[in-house]
């Protein structure tokens, strides 16, 4: 049946309200970061914000990380599925969730909200954001350990719960939440500026519904969610079709010693992209597992990469997408397994379909890169108050060459994104050390016609009595891998160095005490290498040598070129 | 005699008002073309052209696009920097991010210094300003003979902590001076005392990879300006939106980097103050670019998050100085069409500039441009071209069409239609990326169009972006120096110096305003500005204690007491809901202290404008053929702009012509003349606001 006041939106409306949702999603992103109190998500923005139609389908998603693409619209599903019937939902609600295995669950650091839309009583959208609060208690300060053997170990748990309701905070879950965790005033600062975001994008959506009504909004969104599909489809098209196969190692799982392969078979053809990770070790007993939210990030960014990385990450962008894993694995984990560090796992998710398919698409994927977000944490004293302070950072590292130019120089890993490194002066500022060095290493490593991007050294002196380190460093046993001939990156490192002139390596640290004068060194990987060194023209190794990012002993070696003293 | 001149890519502009008693304020205004890499000849030419008495000129301020010109075109001086030892790799490193989220092909923008000028030496500062290892002087005289072996000519120099204890930056930089006295050099401090190494650093890299191509610039300007008798006050426009003392621009001209477009963007203001529009868009279509910026509520919008070259898909090069918030793409009268490796026919970003300029200058252009398409579409007249100084080489404009339409496989008529809509797909994603992509609904705006091209696209652009008006000024091919004349010199200081907004802090916060205002007022008497013409706004960027951004405040002004204290925690409680929709009940820290002076020197009216003597007819010069693309090629009348008087209205279709300037009004459009000599648009003729 056809409404008779019904009119045509023209094309020039629906852009606006296109463009209208993308402004709202960047300034819930904006807000989130601004008003945040926790490190993680104000410099390393690790967090998402999205828009969600009322049947949970995402329309728009900002990101700061890849590793929440595939989070926010599950987390919008099951609010539906759970609240969605029984009317239980109200202008001016916030759903609050982090649990590992459902809502679009990572680790539980990550909290999602989502607050549903409304326009005079009808449900129109959903506002969502997920982002990695300060400390969610635990057995360690920062929630994470690298040796969580379950998910009772990993802090509070939060199934989906009205975290307010019309407009009110629900204050029994801020009073637990407050008992629950280390740093009260800073989780519930982060609390609030994900608070803040949810409640501006639902204000812009709501002006943005008034405006333009009803069926404009409709064919807006439906447009945005096509358009995506299409251009999808239109990249499929130029990939090369057939099967494709990889298999790597994440080093271990913090308990044992042994290595676990992420295994993928990638089919192809003109209408669909298949990723098949039937092979894949099984759930591990340390904290390296993901469940299937994390297991969804990984392969999207690997397929928006291979297909169009410009156009929206939306629903409809990722129609052509299968993705099969059968339960149980280190990329599909049930309750309780612990998750605390599954960016690794997700990392390799992305790293095998990128293995299988970049010797076949040079134009879109470089050789193999740091593939570890490398993440710290230190626990110490703001020298100031005294107080308890908490400085999480993951670390840049080398990017794999491509087939006509080196790799990229500290970067953060794939799973990073608009990720930004805490600088030197604040974290002196706020922790109670003092960096030594921050600075590209020369480790044999790298290379090739096109060399490995480098790897970074980042030395911490410890200034204050004694603070606690933890972290976990990807890549330690298994380098990343080059390209034609190019050369394996380098691996990573953590060591303490003592007073006593003794070093430890602590590539899995869990609450090491280090003492005033001790150092840490960390050491992050330089990228793959693409093609053979021997072709590596001769003045540009003169260049690498004068730039000090090859020794003269590598450039002999590696590339034949003999330079006199 | 008040004057202003502006140069830009392919033009320099020059404005000049007569403020001597019996004058009638009516603006001169001249036009040549700019002399890259030798801008101030440029200058000159101009000066000459307007025959302009330097020697009775109290008041001249200048614009560049000097600056911009050496980043964009990386004809910067070859610069080394000298950093903590350590931390050589910052640069490099920058913030490790990767906008483009999932491009796994991503590139970081290349650092300005290579890997061999980033040289170390042994110091350290702590955050708290203490001297932890003292500077290795002996050090230096190693770097400096590198940096001489490598021909450098600027030395960025950037250590860690120099924001809150500059005295290392200081002693490097007086050791260089001594043994190197004829090398730029700029520590960072100078630029910004606000903490974060790389923004920092990136920032004097900047500033020193300019300097001496903007010295030596300011050095030919000043010179010129001496040799013909000058003896008032010069000013150099700056991106900030004030103006300086050519002198001080001299210490730090990577300040005047967006001078140009300030320039026309507070002439804006001013025209939108003058006929009550507060919402305003700009247009500023040049020979090279075109630049666009939203003015809401009559505020000139400033940027203190500013990066060269950032975009959506890439990081850039963040600059920490207070920055009008402008885009600009390469798209002018002067771009040049081409075809891409796929056949497709695209328009800009190269510019065939001043030389060789257009296909119709005749003088080895070979590639059509946007501007040869408005001559072959009939839009500009070809007997008028640049106000008929210039005649056009249509033979020329004809072939190179032929040339690329038989690539193409079209016809020639439809080859400059299609560039054209091109060019104006181009500038409608500009205007969008200041407006609705920032949640800001066109049709709430009014287009204010200049440059010398800006008026024959205004209406088009208008209507693609459904803005109902748009408002052309007089003489909009010099606006933005028009724009410099409307301008008071500003300073801004800023200090980073977390300090807790509470009673306890009162006299260090007292103590930091006083130091910040002590410069400023001793700035500007150095430069002559008396006190009473000095105005000073205070600002705080505050935070709760545990965030980390903070939010900008104006802090009361008067004597910084308890209740000012008072006065400045409420303030900010209340703009951190209005942005975040909530407050908390905790502490306030002050993190960065701002002082933004300003010295009152201009007081520019514009004159108003009678009903013109004769009948709208007697302002018609000519009838022709012009092609309108989906409307068609209708006959058209042609106006002559200083022959229309106050209150008339033309119909479109019609073409507008001034000197430097076409105004094209397609048909469906009219146009009034308001007692300014302001020409006031209806883009689509049933705009409410008309009232005629």
């Amino acid at each position: 049946m056809t409404d008779p006041s019904y009119v045509e939106p023209d094309p020039f409306t629906l852009e606006i309200i296109r463009d209208g949702l993308q402004a709202a999603s960047d300034e819930m992103f904006i807000a989130l970061g601004r008003a945040a109190q926790g490190i993680v998500i104000y410099e390393c923005l690790d967090y998402c914000v999205g828009i969600a139609d009322a049947s949970g389908r995402m329309v728009v998603q900002g990101n700061g990380v890849p590793l929440f693409i595939g989070t926010l619209e599950s987390a919008v599903r099951e609010v539906i599925d759970k609240f969605g019937n029984e009317r239980d939902m109200e202008p001016g609600d916030i759903f609050a969730m982090n649990d590992p295995y459902c809502g679009g669950g990572t680790h539980t650091p990550d909290v999602c909200l989502v607050m549903p839309v409304f326009a005079d009583d009808e449900l129109i959208a959903f506002t969502a954001n997920k982002g990695h609060w300060s400390e969610l208690g635990g057995k360690v300060p920062g929630t994470i350990a690298a040796d969580s053997t379950e998910v009772f170990q990993e802090g509070l748990q939060i199934p989906i719960v009205k975290l307010f309701c019309r407009g009110e905070p629900v204050q029994a879950i801020l009073d637990l939440l407050a008992v629950n965790v280390r740093l009260p005033r800073q989780t519930l600062g982060d609390m609030w500026a994900s608070v803040a975001a949810a409640r501006i994008g639902e204000r812009r959506i709501r002006e943005l519904y008034s405006k333009y009504g009803h069926a404009a909004w409709r064919q807006a969104v439906d447009g945005l969610l096509n358009y995506a599909e299409s251009m999808s489809l239109a990249a499929l098209s130029h990939l090369p079709k057939g099967t494709f196969e990889a298999e790597d190692w994440i080093d271990d799982d913090g308990i044992t010693d042994d290595p676990i392969p992420v295994r993928c078979k990638v089919t192809i053809s003109d209408k669909e992209f298949v990723a098949d990770y039937t092979g894949t070790n099984g759930v591990v007993a340390g904290p390296f597992n993901t469940g299937r939210a994390g297991l969804e990030s990984g392969v999207k960014l690997a397929f928006k990469a291979l297909t169009d990385p410009a156009s929206p990450a939306n629903h409809g962008a990722f129609r052509p997408l299968r993705i099969v894993c059968p339960p149980d694995t280190v990329l599909s984990a049930r309750r309780p397994a612990a998750t605390g560090k599954y960016h690794q796992a997700v990392l390799f998710a992305t790293e095998v379909i990128w293995k299988a398919l970049a010797p076949h698409c040079p134009k879109r994927l470089p050789a193999g890169h740091l593939a570890a977000v490398c993440g710290t944490t230190l626990i110490g004293r703001d020298p100031a108050s005294g107080n308890v302070t908490l400085l999480q950072q993951p670390l840049v590292g080398g990017w794999g060459a491509t087939a006509d130019r080196d790799g990229e120089n500290g970067q953060f890993c794939a799973a990073d994104g608009e990720t930004f490194n805490i600088p030197i002066e604040v974290q002196e500022n706020k922790f109670g050390i003092l960096v030594e060095q921050y600075a590209f290493h020369d480790d044999d490593g790298g290379a090739g016609k096109r060399r490995g991007g480098k790897g970074v050294v980042l030395d911490y002196r410890v200034v204050d009595e004694r603070i606690h380190f933890s972290g976990d460093y990807g890549r330690h046993k298994f380098r990343p891998w080059g390209i034609a001939g190019g050369g394996p990156g380098t691996a990573s490192l953590a060591q303490i160095a003592r007073v006593d002139g003794s070093t430890e390596a602590r590539q899995r640290a869990v609450s090491v005490p280090v003492n005033r004068g001790e150092r840490i060194r960390l050491v992050t990987p330089t990228g793959g290498g693409y093609g053979d060194p021997r072709s590596r023209p001769r003045q540009q190794v003169l260049e690498d040598l004068k730039n000090g990012y090859i020794t003269r002993e590598q450039a002999r070696r590696d590339y034949g070129v003999e330079v006199e003293e | 005699m008040r004057l202003a001149t502006d140069v830009g890519g392919t033009f320099t502009d020059l404005v000049a008002i007569d403020d001597r008693a019996g004058s009638t304020g009516v603006p001169l205004a001249a036009k040549c073309h700019s002399t890259p890499p030798d801008f101030e000849r440029g200058v000159e030419d101009v000066l000459t052209k307007a025959d302009i008495d330097l020697g009775a000129t109290a008041f001249f301020a200048h614009g560049s696009t000097v600056i911009i010109n050496a980043i964009t075109e990386r004809k910067g001086a070859r610069t080394g920097l000298i950093t903590t030892r350590g931390f050589r790799d910052v640069l490099e490193i920058g913030r490790g991010n990767r906008p483009d989220l999932y491009n796994l092909m991503y590139a970081k923008p290349k650092p300005l210094v290579p890997r061999f000028l980033r040289q170390e030496i042994t110091e350290r500062v702590s955050y708290e300003g203490e001297i932890l290892v003292p500077l290795a002087h002996d050090e230096l005289p190693e770097i400096i003979a590198t940096f001489r072996e490598e021909s450098v000519k600027a030395i960025a120099v950037s250590l860690l902590h120099a924001y809150a204890e500059p005295a290392h930056e200081i002693a490097v930089c007086n050791a260089v001076r001594e043994l190197w006295p004829d090398v730029s050099v700029i520590p960072s401090h100078a630029l910004t005392r606000e903490w974060r190494e790389y923004e920092r650093t990136s920032t004097a890299v900047l500033a020193a990879y300019t300097h001496p191509v903007a010295n030596r610039y300011l050095d030919a300007l000043d010179h010129a300006l001496g040799s013909r008798g000058f003896s008032g006050h010069a000013y150099v426009m700056q991106s900030n939106g004030g103006i300086a003392a050519l002198e001080t621009a001299k210490d730090q001209p990577i300040t005047m980097l967006e001078s140009g477009p300030a320039g026309g963007v507070l002439g804006a203001v001013a025209i939108g103050r003058l006929i009550g529009e507060s919402n305003l868009i700009t247009l500023d279509v040049g020979g090279t670019t075109a630049k666009c910026a939203l003015i809401q509520d009559a505020r000139i919008p400033i940027t203190t998050d500013y990066a060269i070259e950032r975009t959506r898909v890439s990081a850039g090069y963040p600059l920490k100085l207070p920055a009008i918030d402008i885009v600009e793409i390469g798209s002018g009268g002067g771009s040049v069409a081409w075809l891409d490796e796929g056949g497709k026919l695209r328009v800009g970003p190269k510019s065939a500039g001043a030389s060789p300029g257009p296909a119709a200058y005749g003088r080895g252009g070979n590639r059509p441009t946007i501007t040869d398409a408005h001559l072959l579409t009939g839009r500009i007249d070809s007997g008028y071209f640049l106000g008929g100084e210039i005649t056009p080489d249509m033979d020329n404009v004809t072939r190179v069409f032929q040339d690329l339409s038989v690539k193409l496989g079209t016809a020639y008529p439809e080859t400059a239609r299609g560039i054209l809509r091109l060019a104006n797909a181009n500038m409608t994603n500009a205007l969008k990326l200041v407006s609705v992509n920032r949640g800001h609904d066109p049709r709430e705006f009014t287009l204010i169009a200049f440059g010398g091209g800006g008026a024959m696209h205004a209406v088009a652009l208008a209507r693609d972006l459904h803005i109902p008006k748009v408002v052309i000024p007089l003489r909009p091919a010099v606006f933005s120096a028009w724009g410099i004349l409307n301008c008071d010199m500003r300073r801004d200081y800023v200090r980073t110096r977390p300090l807790r907004l509470d009673a306890a802090h009162l006299s260090e916060i007292a103590a930091v305003f006083d130091d910040l205002e002590h410069g400023a007022r001793e700035d500007f008497a150095a430069d002559g500005v008396p006190l009473d013409r000095l105005h000073i706004e205070r600002f705080a960027d505050m935070r709760y204690d545990g965030q980390e951004h903070a939010v900008k405040v104006t802090f009361p002004a008067g004597p910084v007491d308890g209740a000012a204290l008072r006065r400045a925690r409420q303030e900010f409680h209340a703009e951190h809901e209005r942005a975040f929709t909530f407050w908390l009940d905790a502490g306030v820290i002050t993190v960065n202290f701002h002082v933004a002076a300003h010295g009152t020197v201009n007081e520019t009216g514009i004159p108003g404008l009678g009903p013109s003597d004769g009948s709208l007819s007697d302002a018609i010069r000519d009838t022709r053929t012009v092609d309108f693309d989906l409307d068609g090629q209708l006959e058209t009348r042609i106006y002559e702009r200083t022959l229309l008087g106050a209150g008339a209205g033309i119909p479109g279709p019609a073409i507008i012509e001034e000197s430097d300037t076409t105004i094209v009004l397609p048909p469906g459009s009219r146009a009034t003349v308001d007692r300014y000599g302001l020409l006031h648009i209806d883009v689509d003729g049933m705009d409410s606001r008309f009232k005629t």
